[in-house]
């Protein structure tokens, strides 16, 4: 008589099932990226997941202490593919309050201009791909007919759509244009109106807000204790935003609310993201309104710049959260240490304690939820 | 009962609302654009494959430091008499497989017009793994060369489109 039979033995009353585990990705589609999620089911329900990332690991980090400043910028566009801005905004902070630069009004202005519709089109990104993976398609094709614009905008200012290198150590790679301005202007008055065609699309229609406002509830203890940033955490309704709490490129000049949500559940991080993108376009219309003149580059930043040996931390909020880097200097011409707090690895993190007790189905929703982007997560 | 009746009007009708928004675009012009039949031209200042003119280049190795995945390499052209260096490339090789189209070694080229510029062309493809290596010397074209490892010979790229004929940007 083996183990098994002897174990059935003894409870004959009850049904005894086995657990199954279940690898989700790194290829299925909702993943968003090359992550594996490794479930172990009971039925319908989850009883274990385990993340598992890896897969896009490239070493930028380790690759910073062989690279140049200025090369550093260009390894900073490949964390967060789908907002890179915020990620050259944050090393040549870090990097400029080690060389000790000073950058000029414009520039800061036109800084803030780039993070923020790079945050429209993060966030747009987000509404449409949650939208599939619930199984709505069509907001998707309209999230992305506007997403282009904000590219083709990024491509006429810096030549590229992804990976822009636009904001360089001491400033920014090129002034913008009267038409770039004229456009973005346009860009905007027709993107206003449609948040709220978005909003009759898929936030307050009641499929969607039913498979999704029961699930994936984190509370503001939980959110917190696991380190969430960005609109994960606000969505559970703690007020924490980097751009108020402690402004940088003069995110103190512009009047802008922070969206919290209330119970933390997939739909109020979603909600969260989506009245962040009407703050994004409030911002956007002050910065477009009061952009100074001038110069866009500080004076005197050396091709090999060779900081003084010290460290310095400077973070953002980006589009996924508190994205952070820790730099070290030694005096030589790159890095010491370069250390990324990516806000998406943080994220990510909660997902082992919060699939558990759903379904599989549900799990498709809050991975989504919580908006990864594993280029970050890995790095 | 009435609820149910209330749940099933609710759905209903958010569909609706939705297919009014579908149905208010369906009469609009297309925005999308039938790749590859018709192709969009980028803007002016899109960063596509690199090109080289080995003829303006003073062989000042300022790109191959400014680049951060180190893909340019080049050498000095010598004086055939006096055997010394002069301001002329010998040869240029550029890495596509590691390029980052981030700009910065045409930013850091002080020749006018630029040596090494990036070109609009996004469609650049790559047959073999030769041919993502670019090789220019004197009186190449700007779109390079690559050697061919095992016919040994060099050869035009065969994945070069110029993109810059197709009609202009709506």
């Amino acid at each position: 008589m083996s183990n098994d039979t002897a174990l059935a033995a003894q409870e004959p009353k009850t049904l005894k099932t086995d657990t199954l585990f279940v690898n989700l990705g790194p290829q299925h589609p909702s993943t968003h990226g090359v992550l594996r999620v490794g479930l172990t089911i009971d039925g319908e329900m989850i009883t274990k997941a385990v993340p598992d990332i890896g897969y896009l690991h490239r070493g930028t980090q380790k690759l910073a202490e062989v690279r140049g400043y200025h090369h550093c910028v260009v390894l900073t566009d490949r964390w967060d593919y789908v907002s890179a801005m915020p990620n050259n905004l944050v090393f040549c902070l870090a990097a400029e309050k080690l060389m000790g630069l000073k950058v000029p009004p414009r520039a800061d202005a036109l800084r803030v201009v780039m993070c923020e519709l790079n945050r429209l089109a993060s966030h747009l990104l987000f509404f449409g791909t949650y939208g599939i993976d619930i199984g709505a398609f069509t907001p998707f094709l309209y999230a992305f007919r506007e997403r282009e614009m904000i590219l083709d905008l990024f491509e006429m200012v810096c030549g590229a759509r992804l990976t822009y290198n636009y904001i360089r150590l001491g400033g920014v790679m090129v002034d913008v244009t009267p038409e770039w301005l004229a456009k973005t202007k346009e860009f905007l008055d027709y993107f206003k109106p449609r948040l709220d065609e978005y909003d009759t699309l898929l936030s307050f229609n009641p499929i969607f807000m039913a498979r999704t406002q029961e699930v994936g509830l984190i509370s503001a203890e939980k959110a917190v204790n696991w380190g969430l940033s960005g609109p994960n955490l606000r969505g559970s309704g703690v007020n924490y935003d980097v751009r108020k709490n402690d402004p940088y490129s003069g995110y103190e000049h512009y009047d802008f609310d922070v969206p919290l949500g209330k119970t933390g559940s997939c739909w109020d991080r979603y909600y969260c993201r989506v009245q962040e993108m009407r703050q994004s376009v409030r911002i956007l219309e002050q910065a477009l309104a009061m952009l100074p003149h001038g110069e866009v580059s500080a004076t005197g930043v050396a091709k090999v710049p060779k900081p003084p040996s010290g460290e310095s931390y400077a973070h953002v909020e980006g589009s996924r959260g508190d994205l952070g880097i820790f730099l070290v200097s030694d005096g030589q011409a790159s890095p010491y240490r370069m250390h990324v707090k990516a806000p998406s690895f943080l994220n990510l993190a909660i997902l082992q304690e919060i699939l558990v007790g759903n379904k599989v189905s549900d799990v498709i929703a809050i991975l989504g939820s919580v908006d990864i982007v594993l280029g970050e997560v890995d790095r | 009962m009435t609820g149910y009746f209330a749940k099933v009007f609710d759905h209903t009708w958010a569909i609706m609302k939705g297919m009014w928004i579908t149905l208010k675009y369906m009469l609009r012009p297309s925005v999308t654009v039938h790749y590859p039949t018709e192709k969009l031209v980028p803007f002016e200042k899109f960063r596509g494959a690199l090109l080289f003119d080995a003829e303006t280049c003073i062989s000042c190795n300022l790109c191959v430091k400014a680049c951060p995945s180190t893909c340019i390499q080049l050498e000095n052209a010598t004086n055939p008499q006096t055997g010394k260096k002069i301001a002329k490339v010998d040869w240029y090789t550029i890495d596509y497989g590691k390029c980052n189209f981030c700009r910065l070694c045409e930013e850091a080229c002080p020749t006018k017009p630029k040596s090494v510029w990036h070109s609009l062309d996004y469609e650049v493809l790559f047959f073999s793994r030769d041919e993502m290596v670019r090789c220019w010397k004197a009186g190449t074209p700007f779109t390079g060369k690559y050697w061919d490892r095992k016919e040994k010979a060099f050869k035009d790229p065969l994945g070069q489109i110029s993109i810059q004929d197709v009609p202009a940007r709506r």
